[in-house]
């Protein structure tokens, strides 16, 4: 009898060895595993620098990608800005440049800002772009609600145009100086002729012939769930693009959209690439991996206004017993920038320098025994108040990275006597005990977790206020509850300050405050990495921050900033 | 739906049940000794960091290392551990519903038994799968959770089975007896009731295991039990959620776990079927 | 026959409101903020105002008795509403997905209740023999196969190492395949969850038949047909199968239920565009009104499937007809 039941078993263990022996061949050229992804990949020598048609893979529908109904801010926003422009451009260090405006001029406090519009420039339809077109556009986004580009626009008290200068005067209210970060690279300038008629954007019905633009792709044709077709416009004012067609494929997840561009169905993943796939990837058939920074954050929070966290030994002496370095090789295998003390990327050009990282378990437990928090019953757990210093560190399940991250951390603060279990739970649950009802004022329900923040907050050095502020009107981010009076006084300062040497030297202060008093642990920025076919097209453009998804990678090199 | 239709399998001989029993005890001892002793398997401790991520087999790591570096063969030792418990565990629960719900429905088969026979129908027929996950997903993930969300939901087809059986018993002439002599309802049950269904309520039981076992896997394999547990499901879904199974790799990550997973359910699935057919007369 | 049928229909009632009251009650039971649930992702981001306005445009701010009857009203007229992540119309989504899960469920379906059918009545027909019990050994193994490890395995074995199946989706996507090339395209997607789904549908099946099979060869009449001298092929297809088939039916239509719940896991696998696809990426989205409308379907389907069970089996068993 225990033949006949090993039979089937057996059969399918055979079926699985023959399988797994014809392919032993392969073995040799794709398991690199262990390495890390930080060999060198990025550049590029024999690429197509020209392609008729180029499919790229999106994972989820982005509806019509118009202003008002394109879905995620990312790629949902990038793929907006293919077919539209806005007055500044990022170059490829992030940095904002002149663009539909030529050229940007401010006053002395940066309140008042004149803009000269590019003469000659032509919307889809032939008809000319006007200094009147960007007033109409600014207007209609701070009265008709959008969320992301009436935000950027808050601070705008008056805007005027001059249609025979091509002209534009935007007022604010207020000192702004990463105005033309925010605002003047971010919002699509929209045509009056098409917009004037829709009065309530939020409740119209869209088609494709709504989208308008002067940018260097017009979208022909969307299928829901399916796929975009755009076409380039030969007539765009820096200069053709070097693909002639774009067809957006969208798939429902990840996994679909590899395997499309492992089988060449596809010739650009507009998603970045986990990090164990880097390796795998880079160097079958055509492929390439294009990676650089970028400026979503991985990082320990913990509850700084309550025990034992209010006590800066402690908090400096988990940021000690932390190695960011080694969860930058083990969960990201390399693939992200370990995380700086002082909250800035080092690819920012406000980055400190003399803020490093530091892991020196020996130091934290050093710090730890001086401030007296010994192990007084010896079980290896330090005691505070009396209490053993056991904590939840709590993550959200889905985000299996993260959930890594909170198993490396755990192991780490052990060394230093804490004793962390790690809580893994539904998203909600986490966030509302990190950021109850998304309002600081609610207070917090957490001891450790897991957190990160998006891009934007990163890409715009000075929001960092919102985030260490104790003032709950600038600091509306301060999830930690962290408090320090020389942190408020430097950051609130540097809010409105309109010189920027002054600035730069006042951020750079900031910075070292932060590291000094740890409002939160850094452990990375990890880094974007996407994966095309060189043999289709390879000429990418790698804005620091954004990736590679935008207008800049199908310009010529001439026609870019 | 029916996760506790009867195996129907007529008259093979009893000796050939018998022997599918002894194979699947034996499948099951094997197991429950590698859960105990995985302390002495197993070459490293499974939740420590010994190589580097991603390893194919070596002779330092015979199933090579998972995502962070930790050993998958020791991961596997350990996770007989979780997967055993939590089925043992869920099917104790059902079981304790099912009889409860069984033996009330079956004693007092009037109004009582009809309200619980009607939720009873109403479980066995909500679609499963999707409440598990639905459940599952409102209520978090951590090993309670997914043992009640578990237990909670298969423990209708044994009550069934269990609700006629007493139905039939409580016609028999010493509950009648006990009955007319004016014992109360409790001892009657107790001391005639229960020990008659017991035998029929360890079949159930030993088939919940079964049952409970892939359950566990599956949900952990979908990222709803507690994937920082190691047990069979959670391998699997860090084999899924960092691509391993379109790699090579597959064959040292993916393979194992679900070899563990198919023998422990079927162990327990050929106990349950060598007791079935001990059980029902009609062989 | 009837009484029994609408009985039936007193629980199958019973349960659509159970159903429908779990998907109300859930999001408001559970601990974490309401809105949140039922806003989904970007909260976080949003002013006071912007929360305020969907709390009263969802109705949270209304009495629960209210939102109840509300709930109901819009269950009842098929208005599901709008999914978070996408703003589309659920009921689009829906139709969009059902027929993929239709496809692979009842292609699987097809598959193995002949195999099962024919294998369950070889075993029956050679019932102790080395045949039957190896076979029954054989069926009791494939049950305790964890699905989504087959389909694992299926996708690394057929599809990554050896490239003869795609390993994703259910068409290949933004092609311009028409006509013959494009059902071609679909059944190449389908092949390997339709073997995924059929394999883990044989075992029941066969053992229904198996069983039903011996409950027909021992019953009178065949032992009057046998002795009326009928060849044992006319006793077997003439008077036997037409017999046992009956509980076959009804065991598939209730596996149909079953497969089709079970299409959770496998189109999660292959990533196939179905309805248990979309259930899963609702939970993992936190896209809680598509997570209900999708569990409303499978309650309604699974309903359905066992109604038809109910109403096929007086048809089919030739016995209850004639009574």
């Amino acid at each position: 009898m225990k033949k006949r039941i090993a039979i089937p078993i057996l059969l399918l263990c055979l079926a699985l060895v023959a399988a797994a022996c014809s392919s032993d061949t392969d073995d040799a050229t794709t398991t690199t595993g262990g390495d890390g992804g930080s060999s060198d990949t990025t550049t590029t020598t024999e690429g197509m620098t020209e392609a008729s048609v180029l499919r790229a893979a999106i994972t989820g529908d982005e509806d019509t990608i118009n202003p008002y109904t394109y879905i995620s801010g990312f790629p949902g926003w990038n793929l907006l800005m293919m077919q539209y422009d806005s007055l500044m451009q990022l170059d490829a260090n992030g940095e904002p440049q002149p663009w539909l405006a030529e050229t940007v001029t401010t006053n002395e406090d940066l309140t008042v800002w004149t803009l000269k519009i590019v003469d000659g420039v032509t919307w889809h339809d032939g008809e000319p772009l006007t200094a009147e077109d960007v007033e109409f556009s600014l207007e209609y986004f701070m009265e008709k609600a959008t969320g992301r580009f009436s935000r950027d626009l808050s601070s705008v008290e008056d805007v005027t145009s001059d249609d025979t200068t091509n002209e534009v005067v935007i007022t604010l209210g207020a000192t702004n100086p990463s105005f033309d970060l925010v605002a003047l690279a971010d919002v699509p300038i929209i045509p009056e002729q098409v917009w004037a008629e829709i009065d309530t954007p939020g409740e119209a019905t869209y088609d494709i012939s709504t989208n308008v633009g002067s940018g260097p792709y017009m979208l022909v044709e969307y299928e829901a769930e399916q796929f975009y077709r755009f076409e380039a416009n030969p007539d765009y004012f820096r200069g053709a693009p070097q693909v002639d067609e774009l067809v957006v494929v969208v798939f429902a997840d990840d996994s679909g959209a590899l395997a499309a561009i492992r089988s060449g169905e596809v010739d650009v993943n507009f998603e970045r690439v986990s990090p164990e796939q880097i390796d795998l990837l880079a160097g079958q058939g055509g492929l390439e991996i294009a990676q650089g920074p970028e400026f979503t954050t991985q990082m320990i929070n913990f509850d700084a206004s309550k025990a034992p966290f209010d006590d800066l030994a402690v908090r400096k002496a988990m940021s000690l017993a932390i190695d960011a370095q080694d969860i930058v090789d083990t969960v990201f295998l390399g693939a992200a920038t370990v995380g700086s003390p002082g909250w800035v990327h080092p690819d920012k050009a406000v980055y400190n320098p003399a803020v490093q990282p530091e892991f020196d378990p020996a130091a934290a437990n050093a710090m730890l025994d001086d401030a007296g928090y010994a192990d007084s019953d010896g079980d290896g757990v330090r005691e505070y108040d009396g209490e053993p210093m056991a904590f939840e560190l709590i993550t959200n399940s889905s985000d299996s990275l993260r959930l890594r991250i909170a198993e490396l951390t755990a192991e780490m603060l052990a060394e230093i006597g804490m004793d962390i279990t790690v809580a893994s739970v539904e998203t909600a649950t986490w966030e509302e005990a990190v950021w109850p009802g998304f309002d600081i004022n609610n207070g917090r329900n957490y001891d450790i977790a897991t957190w990160g923040w998006s891009a934007p907050i990163q890409a715009n050095t000075i929001r960092v206020a919102e985030l260490v502020n104790s003032d709950p009107s600038i600091g509306f981010l301060n999830l930690t509850g962290f408090s320090n009076p020389d942190v408020d006084t430097l950051s609130a300062a540097l809010l409105t300050e309109a010189d920027e040497a002054a600035f730069e030297t006042g951020i750079m202060e900031l910075q070292q405050l932060i590291a000094d008093n740890v409002p939160f642990v850094m452990l990375a920025y990890p880094d974007g990495a996407y994966v095309y076919n060189a043999d289709v097209y390879s000429d990418y453009e790698f804005i620091a921050g954004q990736g590679i998804v935008s207008k800049l990678s199908f310009l010529p090199d001439s026609a870019r900033p | 739906m029916k996760l506790f239709t009867r195996r129907p399998g007529r008259r093979p001989t009893p000796k050939v049940a018998k022997r599918l029993g002894i194979v699947g005890g034996v499948m099951i001892s094997a197991l429950v000794l590698m859960a105990v002793f995985a302390p002495l398997l197993a070459p490293y401790d499974p939740t420590e960091r010994v190589g580097a991520p991603f390893q194919p087999p070596s002779a330092e790591h015979w199933l090579g290392t998972n995502d962070v570096g930790q050993d998958l063969l020791s991961e596997l030792i350990y996770g007989a551990r979780v997967s055993l418990t939590v089925g043992i565990v869920a099917a104790i629960v059902a079981l304790i519903l099912g009889t409860t719900v069984g033996v009330l429905a079956g004693y007092y088969p009037k109004r009582l038994g009809k309200v619980l026979m009607q939720s009873v129908d109403v479980i066995l027929i909500l679609p499963f799968l999707p409440l598990l996950i639905v459940l599952a997903a409102y209520l978090g993930r951590s090993l309670l959770n997914t043992i009640v969300v578990i237990g909670v939901l298969i423990w209708a087809g044994p009550s069934r089975v269990i609700r006629s059986q007493v139905l039939s018993l409580r016609s028999r002439e010493y509950v009648l007896a006990s009955r007319t002599m004016g014992a109360p309802d409790r001892w009657a049950i107790v001391r005639h009731v229960l020990p008659r269904t017991a035998l029929l309520a360890t079949g159930t039981f030993v088939r919940a295991v079964s049952t409970a076992i892939l359950l566990e896997a599956a949900l952990s394999f979908l990222g709803l039990g507690d994937p920082l547990q190691k047990s069979w499901g959670s391998i699997l879904f860090w084999a899924q959620s960092r691509g391993a199974f379109l790699t090579p790799a597959w064959k040292w990550w993916v393979l194992p776990p679900g070899l563990m997973i198919m023998i422990a359910s079927l162990g327990f699935a050929l106990v349950a079927f060598a007791m079935e057919e001990r059980i029902n007369p009609r062989l | 026959m009837r009484r029994i049928g609408l009985k039936n229909l007193d629980r199958y009632l019973l349960v659509f409101v159970v159903a429908v009251s779990l998907n109300f009650l859930l999001p408001r039971l559970m601990p974490g903020n309401p809105l949140a649930l039922i806003a989904g992702v970007d909260v976080g981001l949003m002013t006071p105002d912007e929360r305020a306005e969907i709390i009263t445009a969802v109705g949270l701010d209304e009495p629960l008795l209210t939102q109840f009857i509300d709930y109901w009203k819009a269950v009842l007229t098929f208005d599901l509403g709008f999914s978070y992540k996408s703003g589309r119309p659920i009921v689009e989504m829906i139709t969009e997905r059902l027929p993929w899960t239709l496809l692979i469920t009842v292609g699987s379906l097809m598959v193995s209740a002949v195999i099962g059918i024919v294998l369950g009545g070889w075993s029956a027909w050679r019932r102790g023999k080395k045949t039957d019990l190896s076979m029954l050994t054989g069926m009791i193994s494939l049950q305790s196969l964890p699905s989504f490890w087959l389909g694992m395995l299926l996708i690394s074995v057929f599809a990554v190492q050896l490239g003869w199946f795609p390993s994703f989706g259910a068409e290949t996507p933004a092609s311009s395949y028409e006509g013959m090339a494009r059902v071609g395209d679909i059944l190449e997607h389908a092949i390997l969850p339709i073997v995924t789904l059929t394999v883990l549908s044989i075992p029941g099946v066969y053992m229904t038949m198996r069983y039903s099979m011996l409950e027909v060869l021992g019953s009178d009449f065949i032992r009057t047909a046998r002795a009326k001298g009928a060849s044992e092929r006319r006793v077997l297809f003439g008077h036997v199968a037409r017999n046992a088939i009956a509980p076959v039916v009804t065991f598939l239509a209730i596996r149909f239920a079953f497969a089709f719940g079970g299409s959770v896991i496998i189109e999660t696998v292959f990533s196939y565009p179905g309805l248990g696809r979309l259930i899963f990426e609702a939970v993992s989205g936190r896209d809680y009104p598509v997570m209900q409308a999708a569990f409303l379907v499978f309650t309604v389907a699974v309903i359905v499937a066992n109604l038809v069970a109910d109403l096929l089996y007086p048809v089919l068993d030739p016995r209850m007809r004639v009574e």
